[in-house]
């Protein structure tokens, strides 16, 4: 494989005086597909937002492309990274069409047309080709949620990150919300996810990184985490959910 | 079985059903309008003197006054809800001493009189001349625009923050990890959502503003009450010109919601139909076009 794109290294970060997170060292190679399990509150989603800058981080280094994330032009290094939210975050007041269109156009300086023409290019590619016209009103959780990683896409990063993308979604709407991610990690996205979907960690995985209480605890090839966790902490886990 | 009975026996005894209520509201209703429409009536009947109330001399001074208040309205409308809009961005500033100055500001302008504003500026401000020397001929008229936007541009601005703190904190995370700045994020994303949240606030001000300028008959400005006051000193008929006064104000309220109306539906994003989102896309696309 290649070399990391996204690294971190000693992380640390407090909301206030509380620390929820102790000094993360991982990285994500090109194409890798990093997976980040554990209980609520582990600090997995925080981790995430630290990674784009929506939270700032106390100690250590986040490094994309080998460059500091940290002192980096905040604006500039978030188009290199793509964020996914769970709540979707589509903006209301446009279309499906515009909001894929909306940050080529405004932060890129891509002409309309152009804009448009890769934002139907990026709906169609997540099975939403019928629905560039609509609003997000009028669209069921799982188009959002797939409009919203065109969106991210639209950007072209270099990294995507997917913070539990599935998680305010009726059941039935999952699947094809992980069937597009998939579809991303055939092609070689470099991904790095939070989720509370096992089976489908199994499946889209190259690494699974399972956190606890802020810290990475355990970090193995997908199939060796499942069959037989290392750690303890590892082996708790997923007896929890059997 | 037994919790049956109980809860139907305790609701026959305390409270009402739910159609029993609404009889009651009938009839308050009712009873309100036949109340207040006999006593209109009886006063239109007996009370409006109705050679005067269509006396070309009565209406001309009227028509003047209301012309005057339209001008005067539509003037300060447009400063208070442009300036209300700059102190609304003050009041979120990330810079402190802004968002203090904002605050500041909309805490004087809420928190005292307008009359005592009008007073200010109107009495106030040409006395910082020598006598003779203060520019205006005619203050009267731009103390009262001024006075109006000042007042009511610290209400619009808490509309307007609002509005903003309304949109739900996501949206800005979204906008902002696309990789746009915060300005940026602000123009394209929140305040068009802020502005839809506000406007039912900022409408419902305007109208306040409307008749706010009641209050300029005393700063000496001919608006409709200082006409009404003139008529009835001279003919000692109050309810002749309280007709005029009425419909006059009602004209230009009634108005100013149906525009508001008309914007709100305007930046309705169709939640629920796709057509009708396709048609404000092509009037929002308009607009849009022009910044780049």
């Amino acid at each position: 494989m290649a070399a990391p794109i996204m690294e971190f290294e000693g992380v640390d970060k407090f909301f206030g005086d509380q620390q929820v997170l102790y000094d993360i060292d991982l990285s994500v190679d090109e194409q890798e597909v990093v997976v980040v399990i554990g209980p609520s509150g582990s600090g997995k989603s925080t981790l995430l937002r630290c990674a784009n800058r929506l939270e700032t981080i106390r100690d250590g280094e986040i490094r994309l492309d080998g460059r500091s994330v940290v002192d980096a032009n905040v604006n500039e290094i978030r188009q290199q990274i793509g964020m996914v939210f769970q709540s979707f975050n589509l903006f209301p007041h446009k279309t499906a069409l515009e909001n894929v269109a909306l940050g080529p156009r405004k932060i890129k300086g891509l002409s309309e047309a152009a804009a448009n023409e890769q934002a139907h290019e990026l709906l169609d590619r997540v099975g939403l080709a019928a629905e560039t016209g609509s609003y997000p009103g009028a669209l069921s959780g799982g188009q959002q949620q797939r409009v919203a990683i065109a969106r991210a896409l639209a950007m072209e990063p270099r990294v995507m990150l997917f913070d539990e993308v599935t998680s305010a979604l009726d059941p039935e709407l999952v699947g094809e919300v992980l069937d597009v991610i998939e579809g991303l990690a055939a092609e070689g996205m470099t991904m790095m996810l939070v989720t509370h979907e096992m089976g489908f960690a199994r499946e889209v995985a190259d690494r699974i990184v399972l956190m606890a209480d802020g810290r990475v605890v355990e970090r193995t090839e997908v199939d060796t985490f499942f069959d037989r966790p290392e750690t303890e902490r590892g082996q708790q886990f997923l007896s929890r959910l059997l | 079985m037994a919790t049956q009975t109980e809860t139907e026996s305790d609701t026959g005894g305390v409270m009402m059903r739910d159609g029993a209520v609404r009889r009651i509201g009938e009839i308050a209703a009712a009873g309100f309008v036949l109340a207040i429409g006999g006593l209109l009536v009886w006063i239109l009947a007996t009370q409006v003197n109705y050679t005067l109330l269509s006396s070309p001399l009565i209406a001309g001074r009227f028509a003047e006054a209301f012309f005057l208040v339209i001008r005067i309205v539509a003037i300060s409308s447009v400063l208070s809800v442009t300036f209300g809009i700059m102190v609304g961005l003050g009041r979120i500033s990330t810079s402190p001493i802004t968002g203090r100055i904002a605050k500041g500001y909309v805490e004087f302008f809420r928190g005292t009189p307008l009359l005592f504003q009008l007073f200010v500026i109107f009495f106030g401000i040409p006395r910082l001349w020598a006598t003779g020397q203060f520019p205006f001929e005619n203050w009267a008229v731009p103390a009262a625009i001024i006075g109006l936007t000042l007042n009511h541009a610290a209400y619009v601005g808490e509309a307007v923050r609002g509005g903003i703190d309304a949109v739900p904190d996501g949206q800005m995370e979204a906008a902002r990890s696309l990789g746009m700045s915060r300005v940026m994020a602000l123009r394209e994303v929140v305040l068009p959502q802020a502005w839809r949240n506000a406007l039912a606030a900022i409408g419902n001000d305007q109208i306040i503003l409307v008749k706010d300028t009641s209050l300029l008959t005393v700063i000496a400005v001919p608006e409709i009450m200082s006409v009404f006051r003139n008529i009835n000193s001279n003919q000692l008929d109050p309810w002749t010109p309280l007709v005029w006064v009425c419909v006059l104000y009602l004209a230009i309220t009634m108005s100013m919601s149906q525009l508001v109306n008309g914007l709100e539906r305007r930046s309705d994003w169709g939640s629920d139909s796709s057509m009708f989102g396709r048609f404000s896309l092509s009037s929002s696309g308009g607009s849009d076009g022009g910044d780049d």
